[in-house]
């Protein structure tokens, strides 16, 4: 095992990484064979994958947030609200579907300026502004829409946006999440961005004391993951078309169990787009597989309730275990 | 004087690479004050760790009240009656002052906790003192004097026969000092022994009965306080053996211009009207004692925290420094004590680390440029001789003396004009060492000006062109090296209080 | 005296905005002077109360219960369901409630002491996970626990009795009781002495001997507990209880904590003023309606005095360390 660490293909790709891959096949043959065969096939594959997109988006903008060593939970209502609120516009208001797009990622952005405004310049703790956040999302989401929700128009009536999830069987929006990965990977790790927000989530008063101003690229951190919200609830729509104002908090949780999974460290300083990717993926089909051994959406609560609780337990295991 | 009724005898403590302490003998008897001296590093604390269990002794043995002891954890060795009274204080900021004093041994009526009778115990304890406390204030209300206060009645609650005082009037005032020293003079008459760590010459010379000094871990001698003075303290602590030449004159041209300069600077109680000149190529040596106020003021300097008043002027032009950033942008480079803490990002590589001050300028349109990164990297540990496997090896894994290295490589890539070192070689191996000295010689004939912190007379001795000399937040003195010796130094690193 | 100073005029403040806010609405509404307007707004207050007093504790100790809310609905059908299908005594299901939330605090104190989880993300996961478990227990229905007049329903009658047709809220008493008893816990035995300790200095509580762990566990305990009496509280006032909600629940306690003076960074808070905290977010709920505003700007206003609090808390703390 501890030769096969040393490997260099395996070094570079991460261990992390290879048994989230693992897993991930192992978990699809698991699931066909308790469904006796009945889970292969495009349907499944395609019903996990609208999961993982919008899912996918939110983890990738919550990994850069902890990955300075916060955290936002608030993103899953705030995708609502974007929602919620392009939507009604779109509806109501008569505003074009490409400028209601535009809309959603505004106001995620705003949401994420806000609350890292919060964070880095006011120093709220980031829980605080979470929750806050929180309840602020469903509550404007729920004061715009006057607490009805928002069906965005289906391809037939012009929905266009649905050609971003998919044409026909060709998953588009498989393409566009890993393009975005691959753009959000570009941040984190070739960009000084990137190289910020690890280093401040690292150590924040090194990097201070290096005369990085911390609190700009904290902040930043936050609005890169309101931004990733918002293009989200692009996605949401783009598979599912409905949203309800007051909902959207199971969501958090997937969304930092994808990135603690995929091995970004609630500590901060240590950050993977591919791993965060990954995981994704992992509870896109827990969540399929789930459903399609008769069980209900609850269960799926459970289990990423406690993969998140196992994930930050072994971080925390291995890190006590170097110092 | 009473019997003894604490010794020590034979301590031996090593830690990894250091012999921390080397046969170390030491008693108190009751009613004594017996003070422990040495400079910064001599093994006080050390000592203090070992008797009270926070470290366990190599060799040796401890004989308390006739008995051999050995405590495992602090509160051993409290409920046995020898408790520390810290510098740095152990209270719980948000509960009373009769609540911090028993707190974990409340009286209890009942479920209830007995409040009044804790406030009428600490009241008993503060009459006795007599220290005007209100056991019902809050503590986080109280000022530094006043919160030790508490220490001290808290200790004097545990039945204390031995009580060490680590530092105890570095946070005080003048007149909580005087305060203090009743209460030590009540404690005596006691017959409670007391263990007094101090730099302070004065307080030794009006408080104490015997004077032990320790040196580099080992025990030098023991003098009766009334009959030694102050240079014989001080010929003790420093003692004869000089490792290296002294510098013997000042490299620095007499016509080199002034680059920083820095008038009555003040930040907090540790930096009070700091006024200095740093000349190109220049090393200036900051001496002075712990808590002389020498760190806090390379971070005001450097705009880490924040200065209540002071001029800063770079090559003549005044400048403001508010955070790191300005100074940063003004050449101004400090590699901290705590590199752990404040100088490297451990889990990043050490090309990361060296360009951390100056990474705009390896950014190509939007991207880090890491081929020219790890150039940059790769001459500089080549140049500064970092040990390392690699430049994408995580600092984390290179050695103390190589992190303090990839520190400097940071401030070297940023090309850093001024330089400010802050204890260079606390933690690092005799090899390190002098390549660091090196390092900073060379760099300062290559024209750069450093500051250069040591609490190591040695050190401060080889490498200064001139010493300035800090006590208690305030400059006492400069001294050309070619006047400078160990007692000079010390002389102003421990000025009486005026 | 100084001593006391911070904590009063907290304490009186948050009271004084209780008084403003119910004569303001009193003054704008006809509707809202109704006898019926009062005891709806203590019905609603009750639980909330109740699950501020618990997570006063945690928040005391520098943490956070982020399961309260949807604890409290799982707790309830749980203990509903073994009444309502499995023919359990009324009592034995209250008492299923009470205990369930005792275990899920503990758990929560387990993983926050024992485990080393930031607390924010331990009592996330187990938010999701009561959630998940609250429907799975009831098999996805709402509850009923007995109806008023039913047999089985005595226990709504400590809630509001009901004497010829008036109804009297006896249920406030409980309340008053409540406070005054955990107010006393907090203040003057060990459990609340050591809770503020921890959140005061951690290692200056460890190295005073006092068994750390414990008492940091016993906080969540105490969370627990409270939020199965809350849970009790809930099922007694409301007539159906719905799997799937109660996520929100805990902002409303944890900001009327805050509000009340509780420290959002741990070693001080008041029970008392909790208590004035719930009812100004209770008043705001219930009012709003009356003065022609959504419920939803409640939820609004809940975060943003939330945010607002803990800055004031902050700026506090700044001024007194600069002193």
């Amino acid at each position: 095992m501890k030769k096969f660490k040393e490997l260099p293909f395996v070094k570079k790709v991460g261990m992390n990484r290879i048994v989230l891959m693992f897993v991930l096949v192992l978990m699809y043959i698991v699931f066909g064979i308790l469904t006796k065969g009945k889970f292969f096939g495009i349907k499944r594959i395609i019903s996990s994958l609208n999961y993982a997109y919008f899912l996918g988006f939110l983890s990738l903008g919550v990994t850069f947030v902890i990955a300075t060593g916060g955290i936002d939970f608030s993103i899953g209502p705030v995708m609502f609200c974007c929602a919620l609120i392009s939507g009604y516009c779109h509806l109501s208001y008569g505003l074009p579907l490409g400028a209601a797009i535009l809309l959603s990622v505004v106001i995620g952005m705003i949401f994420g300026m806000i609350n890292g405004f919060l964070v880095s310049y006011m120093n709220v703790p980031p829980f605080i502004v979470s929750m806050a956040g929180m309840n602020i999302a469903k509550g404007v989401a729920s004061v715009f829409t006057k607490t009805q929700s928002v069906s965005w128009p289906q391809l037939a009536a012009g929905g266009w946006y649905r050609n971003l999830v998919k044409v026909g069987n060709v998953p588009v929006g498989f393409f566009i999440l890993i393009f975005f990965a691959l753009i959000c990977g570009i941040i984190m790790n070739k960009t000084r961005v990137g190289r910020y927000i690890l280093c401040l989530g690292s150590n924040k008063e090194a990097a201070r004391l290096s005369g990085v101003d911390v609190k700009k690229w904290q902040w930043l951190a936050y609005v890169i993951c309101g931004i990733m919200v918002g293009i989200a609830a692009v996605f949401f729509v783009g598979a599912y078309t409905t949203v309800q104002p007051g909902y959207g908090d199971q969501y958090n949780n997937e969304a930092i169990a994808g990135a603690v999974m995929g091995g970004t460290s609630m500590a901060g300083g240590i950050a993977s787009i591919g791993g965060t990717i990954l995981g994704v993926f992992v509870i896109a089909l827990l969540q399929e597989g789930i459903l399609a051994l008769g069980f209900t959406k609850d269960y799926q609560l459970i289990i990423t309730g406690i993969i998140v609780i196992v994930a930050v337990y072994t971080d925390i295991v291995a890190r006590r275990r170097k110092n | 004087m009473g019997e003894v009724i604490l010794e020590m005898r034979g301590i031996d403590k090593s830690f990894p690479g250091v012999h921390a302490l080397n046969n170390v003998s030491f008693d108190v008897r009751k009613g004594e004050v017996h003070a422990l001296m040495g400079e910064n590093g001599a093994g006080k604390s050390t000592l203090m760790k070992v008797l009270t269990g926070i470290y366990t002794k190599d060799s040796g043995s401890i004989i308390f009240e006739g008995k051999e002891v050995e405590f495992h954890n602090a509160r051993e060795a409290q409920d046995a009656g020898v408790v520390i009274v810290h510098q740095e204080l152990n209270m719980m900021g948000h509960l009373t002052v009769a609540q911090n004093i028993f707190v974990g041994r409340e009286f209890k009526k009942g479920i209830k906790i007995d409040d009044k009778k804790m406030n009428e115990e600490a009241k008993k304890l503060f009459d006795m003192l007599h220290i005007d406390i209100d056991p019902t204030e809050t503590m986080s209300n109280l000022t530094v004097g006043k919160q030790q206060m508490c220490e001290i009645a808290k200790a004097i609650s545990h039945k204390a026969k031995v009580i060490v005082f680590d530092e105890p009037s570095s946070a005080l005032t003048e007149a909580e000092i005087d305060e203090l020293f009743k209460i030590i003079r009540d404690l005596k008459k006691q017959d409670i022994g007391i263990i007094y760590i101090s730099h302070r010459m004065d307080e030794i010379k009006v408080i104490t009965d015997r004077v032990t000094v320790m040196r580099d871990g080992c025990y030098v001698g023991t003098l009766i306080t009334e009959n030694c003075t102050k240079d014989d303290i001080i010929n003790m602590m420093v003692g004869r053996v000089i490792y290296e030449e002294p510098k013997s004159h000042s490299m620095v041209p007499e016509d080199a211009p002034v680059v920083l300069k820095v008038e009555h600077l003040n930040a907090g109680r540790l930096v009070k009207d700091v006024s200095f000149e740093l000349r190109k190529g220049e090393i200036l040596g900051f001496a002075g004692l712990m808590g002389a106020g020498r760190t806090e003021t390379a971070r005001a300097i450097f705009g880490a925290d924040p200065k209540e008043s002071g001029e800063i002027y770079i090559n003549g032009q005044a400048i403001t420094i508010k955070s790191p950033l300005d100074a940063v942008k003004n050449g101004i480079g400090y590699l901290s004590e705590d590199r752990k803490r404040f100088g490297i990002v451990v889990q990043k590589t050490v090309a990361e680390n060296s360009t951390m001050a100056s990474l705009e300028r390896y950014i190509k349109s939007i991207f880090i440029d890491k081929k020219a990164e790890r150039d940059t990297a790769t001459e500089y540990v080549d140049r500064l001789n970092i040990k390392t496997p690699s430049v994408d090896q995580l600092v984390v894994n290179l050695s103390g003396g190589n992190q303090q290295k990839v520190v400097l490589a940071k401030w070297l890539v940023r090309n850093c004009d001024i330089l400010i070192f802050d204890e260079p070689t606390r933690g690092i191996d005799v090899g390190a060492k002098s390549e660091i000295y090196k390092l900073i010689n060379s760099l300062a004939q290559e024209g750069k000006s450093i500051i250069m912190i040591s609490s190591e007379m040695q050190e401060i001795l080889r490498m200064s062109d001139r010493v300035l000399v800090m006590c208690e937040g305030r400059k006492t003195g400069e001294i050309p090296i070619e006047q400078a010796t160990q007692e000079s130094i010390m002389n102003l690193a421990t000025r009486d209080v005026e | 005296m100084k001593k006391t100073k911070k904590p009063l005029s907290q304490t009186a403040i948050v009271f004084l905005i209780v008084i403003a806010l119910y004569i303001f609405f009193y003054a704008m509404s006809p509707n809202f002077r109704k006898y019926t307007t009062l005891l709806s707004i203590l019905d609603y207050s009750y639980y909330i109360v109740l699950m501020a007093i618990g997570v006063t504790f945690p928040l005391i100790t520098g943490g956070v219960d982020l399961s309260i809310g949807t604890g409290l609905i799982c707790y309830s059908l749980a203990g509903g369901y073994l009444v309502i299908h499995c023919g359990w005594p009324t009592w034995a299901g209250l008492l299923v409630t009470v205990a369930f939330g005792i275990v899920i605090g503990t758990l929560n104190g387990f993983i926050v002491a024992i485990m080393d989880l930031p607390p924010f993300l331990a009592t996330l996961c187990t938010c999701m996970i009561t959630r998940g478990l609250g429907s799975i227990c009831s098999k996805n229905f709402g509850i009923s626990w007995p109806v008023a007049g039913s047999p089985g329903s005595e226990f709504r009658n400590f809630v509001k009795l009901a004497v010829g047709k008036t109804k009297y809220p006896i249920g406030f008493l409980w309340v008053i009781l409540i406070v005054l008893l955990m107010s006393f816990v907090l203040n003057h035995t060990k459990i609340g002495r050591y809770t503020i300790a921890i959140g005061s200095n951690k290692e200056a509580a460890k190295l005073s001997g006092i068994n750390v762990k414990k008492y940091h566990i016993l906080a969540y305990t105490i969370s627990g507990l409270f939020a199965g009496l809350a849970a009790v509280a809930y099922s007694a006032v409301f007539a159906t209880v719905q799997p799937g909600t109660g996520a929100g629940f805990e902002l409303e306690a944890i900001g009327g904590a805050i509000m009340g003076g509780v420290s959002a960074t741990g070693g001080y808070g008041s029970i008392i003023g909790s208590l004035f905290g719930v009812f100004v977010i209770c008043l705001l709920k219930t009012g709003l309606p009356y003065i022609g505003l959504q419920a939803n700007w409640q939820q609004i206003i809940t975060g943003l005095v939330l945010v607002g609090a803990v800055l004031v808390d902050l700026l506090k703390n700044k001024k007194a360390a600069k002193v």
